[in-house]
């Protein structure tokens, strides 16, 4: 392979990645909170089919993108009433909102399959784009990865360093430390699926206003999952979602590429590639966190377990 | 010996309270949890409230914390009454708790939970967070890393953080839910001195507890609630021993008129030789069918140790059990559902039922032998089985459908006697079977274990007095893991004496 070649790759590796690292944070965010939500995916394809047909209707790339994070808020936010208004298993519910959420994106995107829209264009940043190597790879991208750039820090700086994040995360470890101490938890709870959910929803609208600048069914393509396994993967810390979200849009890209080059391998193997990868590495967390035995687990210790009223 | 009485006037002391309960009422369905309760909280004073499991304390200090409203009644701060809506609303009002499972969030740091809640700011400073956390520990005498993690400090470093968050909110009343439970003895005392400490610097502590020696050590005034009411309120220097707090807690007064006559008395059905290990001193004594015999003392002396090992969860370390003739271990390798052993276990909701299966599946928990055809179960002869206990034993609601959760106390644990007494056992052992059950309920209760003597010996665990001398024939006092007194109920002298015997005096 060229130099050039390589670059290339990991240039498309960095927009691979940034719709997975914001579906991560995302939903790292509800985790947090101590609420599972498995319906990444179909907030994800709705959120891209929203950006589509805003940005599609009026020629506003930000618009659009406003608009699928919404669309991703409130469709979290009916998880979120689901699980904690009316107590539904969280993993049901999830399910459910995948289903759901593919289902009318497929339904409502029918008429506009093959359609473009006008979305986010590549900007190359002045100075930094002229660095070499670097600059390419990472500097000459549309706005929206350079938006991916800020969230982890954004989402760290929230977690860890905002009295709004550390009550966010005592919800999630035990709601009653939270209530005792005068937090409201369900309203934390509520602010971190649906804040995720805005999240999950910019990583959709990416898909349609960034990555393939038109819309067709399946866009989301079981990015949602992959986002569901990077979170474990990242131990729930923000900025190992950046290393998990690289890696999996690197082998994306590069089974892309591999399929444009016209080798022989099927292109069904190499569209497995990304979810064999899922495996590996939940495999891989999973026996790293049995090797590490240190007593205390990475997950939130509320994670799925749903605040049963008193009495 | 001619009862004296402890009667102090607080509400004459000339300082204003620091909180007031009036006339607090709380019930729950049926049950009278709180009975028009009045009591003084005082600055620079530590208060000890005692009582049994069951008698009001956590309701009573529910209602304190703001987790909900009392029914009748009001609460007064700094003499002005109040009404909280929440936990926050308590706590600004400067009444603080510390609760018996401690409410920390093991993931995160001293400083962190200490903080929770009271950031004051949006964006946080670790470092400087360390640093206030840091100091308040040192000007309390709470030594504490303020940077160490809950999950990896001791159940004392934990309850120091508990104290900790309540010091920061400037809460001017620290209530303590059983503080020593979960504390070594050298922690427990540590935590004393720091009580006495935040209580010299004017904070009004009250201290909940069943243990009659550290209250006695500790407090400054006692209150005693029974049944949900305040039974008898003291200076702690005006009490003479602790038997008389023993007799206090416990109670004796006869509130029903059961009608008691004499069973014959058959072969023994349960042997304890020697027993000890595990909390428990050398206990010794037999029982036979037709009898009932109660085991009481205040909790926490061996009573749960002993029923653990008469039940067969936990195996006896040292000396002899024999239940139904048959040596312990042989017992408990077969043992048959049927016409053998049936336990009412106090923690009816938790450990006797599932709050999620109906009533006709939480029967077959323990009687499924004797409904298994092989491999399959009969449910539709277990449902009837089911229906019958409903009506005979008046459980209400009287559907079989109906889950565990939706039954109140009362009936959920005539549900339980009818499921244990279906099972035809020889020895029945009973651990708290009226606690916080209504007039009714307890009643009906007694009624069943007074019958079940023509077929079976009962071994009754109680921490109420009036039960054990209304049902039993013989009375076993435990205290420390050993048997303190054994003696028939008819043995007025004794009798008389089962207050210092509870408290571990022997004269």
């Amino acid at each position: 392979m060229s130099p050039e070649l390589i670059v290339a790759l990991l240039a498309a590796a960095v927009q691979a990645a940034a719709p997975i690292l914001f579906a991560t944070l995302g939903e790292m965010l509800s985790e947090k909170a101590g609420v599972l939500n498995l319906g990444v995916e179909g907030v994800m394809a709705i959120a891209a089919f929203a950006a589509f047909i805003t940005c599609h209707a009026t020629g506003s790339a930000v618009l659009g993108l406003l608009a699928g994070g919404f669309a991703g808020a409130l469709l979290c936010g009916l998880h979120s009433l689901v699980c904690q208004v009316f107590l539904g298993n969280q993993v049901v519910s999830g399910l459910a909102l995948t289903i759901f959420g593919v289902g009318l994106s497929n339904f409502l995107g029918t008429p506009y399959v093959g359609q473009g829209t006008n979305g986010f264009h590549q900007v190359a940043l002045p100075l930094l784009s002229d660095i070499p190597v670097l600059g390419a790879i990472f500097f000459r991208q549309d706005s929206m990865v350079y938006l991916a750039y800020f969230a982890p820090v954004a989402v760290w700086f929230f977690l860890s360093r905002t009295s709004l994040g550390l009550g966010l995360r005592a919800t999630g470890e035990m709601p009653a430390a939270a209530a005792a101490a005068g937090l409201n938890p369900q309203h934390l709870r509520a602010l971190g699926v649906m804040s995720g959910g805005f999240l999950c929803g910019l990583g959709g609208a990416y898909l349609s206003l960034a990555h393939t600048h038109l819309w067709t069914t399946g866009l989301s393509g079981g990015r949602g999952w992959v986002a569901v396994a990077l979170v474990i993967f990242a131990f729930w810390r923000p900025g190992r979602a950046v290393i998990g979200a690289f890696l999996f849009g690197g082998v994306m890209a590069f089974q892309l590429r591999l399929q444009a080059s016209g080798t022989n391998v099927p292109s069904s193997l190499l569209l497995m590639l990304p979810y064999a990868l899922t495996v590996i590495v939940l495999v891989f967390s999973a026996a790293r966190a049995k090797y590490l035995k240190t007593g205390r687990s990475a997950a939130p210790a509320a994670l799925g377990v749903n605040i049963e009223p008193e009495g | 010996m001619p009862e004296r009485q402890y009667r102090t006037d607080i509400s004459a002391v000339d300082v204003l309270p620091q909180v007031r309960l009036v006339d607090v009422t709380k019930r729950f369905g049926q049950v009278l949890a709180n009975d028009g309760i009045s009591l003084s909280i005082m600055p620079g004073r530590i208060k000890a409230l005692l009582g049994e499991n069951g008698a009001g304390k956590s309701t009573l200090m529910a209602m304190l914390a703001g987790r909900f409203p009392p029914d009748g009644g009001h609460i007064e701060v700094e003499g002005r009454r109040v009404d909280f809506a929440s936990p926050r609303e308590a706590i600004a009002a400067g009444i603080g708790m510390v609760y018996q499972h401690f409410m920390l969030v093991e993931n995160m740091t001293v400083a962190e939970n200490v903080l929770l809640g009271q950031e004051g700011g949006f964006v946080l400073h670790p470092a400087a967070m360390r640093r206030q956390v840091g100091e308040l520990a040192e000007r309390f005498g709470l030594g504490i890393d303020p940077g160490a993690r809950v999950g990896d400090l001791s159940m004392g470093e934990r309850q120091r953080v508990e104290i900790l968050k309540l010091l920061y909110r400037e809460s001017r009343v620290l209530i303590f839910d059983e503080p020593t439970a979960v504390l070594t003895p050298v922690e427990a005392e540590s935590l004393f001195a720091a009580l006495r400490t935040m209580s010299g610097q004017g904070k009004a502590i009250v201290f909940i507890s069943h243990k009659l020696e550290e209250v006695l050590s500790l407090a400054d005034e006692i209150a005693i609630l029974r049944k949900g009411r305040i039974e008898g309120e003291f200076l702690a220097s005006d009490v003479a021993s602790p038997a008389y707090l023993a007799r206090r807690m416990v109670g004796r007064d006869v509130v029903l008129d059961i009608e008691r006559s004499a069973v014959d008395q058959g072969r023994q059905v349960l042997d304890v030789r020697h027993l000890s290990g595990a909390g428990l001193d050398d206990v010794s004594f037999g029982l036979k069918r037709g009898e009932i015999l109660a085991i009481v003392g205040v909790a926490g002396n061996g009573q749960q140790q002993l029923v653990e090992v008469v039940c067969g969860l936990s195996r006896p370390e040292s000396g002899e059990v024999d239940i139904l003739g048959q040596h312990w271990a042989k017992f408990f390798q077969n043992r048959d559902w049927k016409g053998a052993l049936a336990w009412i276990p106090e923690d009816r909701a938790g450990l006797a039922t599932c709050r999620g299966l109906n009533l006709t599946d939480n029967l077959l928990l323990t009687t499924r032998q004797g409904f298994a055809q092989g491999q399959w179960l009969e449910r539709s002869r277990a449902r009837g089985a089911a229906t019958d206990i409903v009506r005979e034993h008046n459980v209400q609601p009287g559907n079989i459908e109906a889950q565990a959760w939706q039954l109140s106390g009362g009936n959920l644990q005539k549900f339980v006697l009818g499921r244990e007494l279906y099972r035809e056992p020889r020895l029945m052992v009973a651990e708290q079977p009226t606690q916080g059950l209504d007039v009714s309920a307890t009643e009906a209760v007694w009624q069943r274990l007074l019958e079940a003597r023509k077929t079976a010996g009962v071994l009754l665990v109680t921490g109420d007095l009036t039960e054990a001398l209304t049902l039993a024939d013989r009375v076993a006092v435990m205290f420390r893991g050993r048997v303190m007194g054994l003696f028939p109920v008819t043995d007025a002298a004794q009798v008389e004496r089962i207050g210092s015997l509870m408290a571990g005096l022997k004269d």
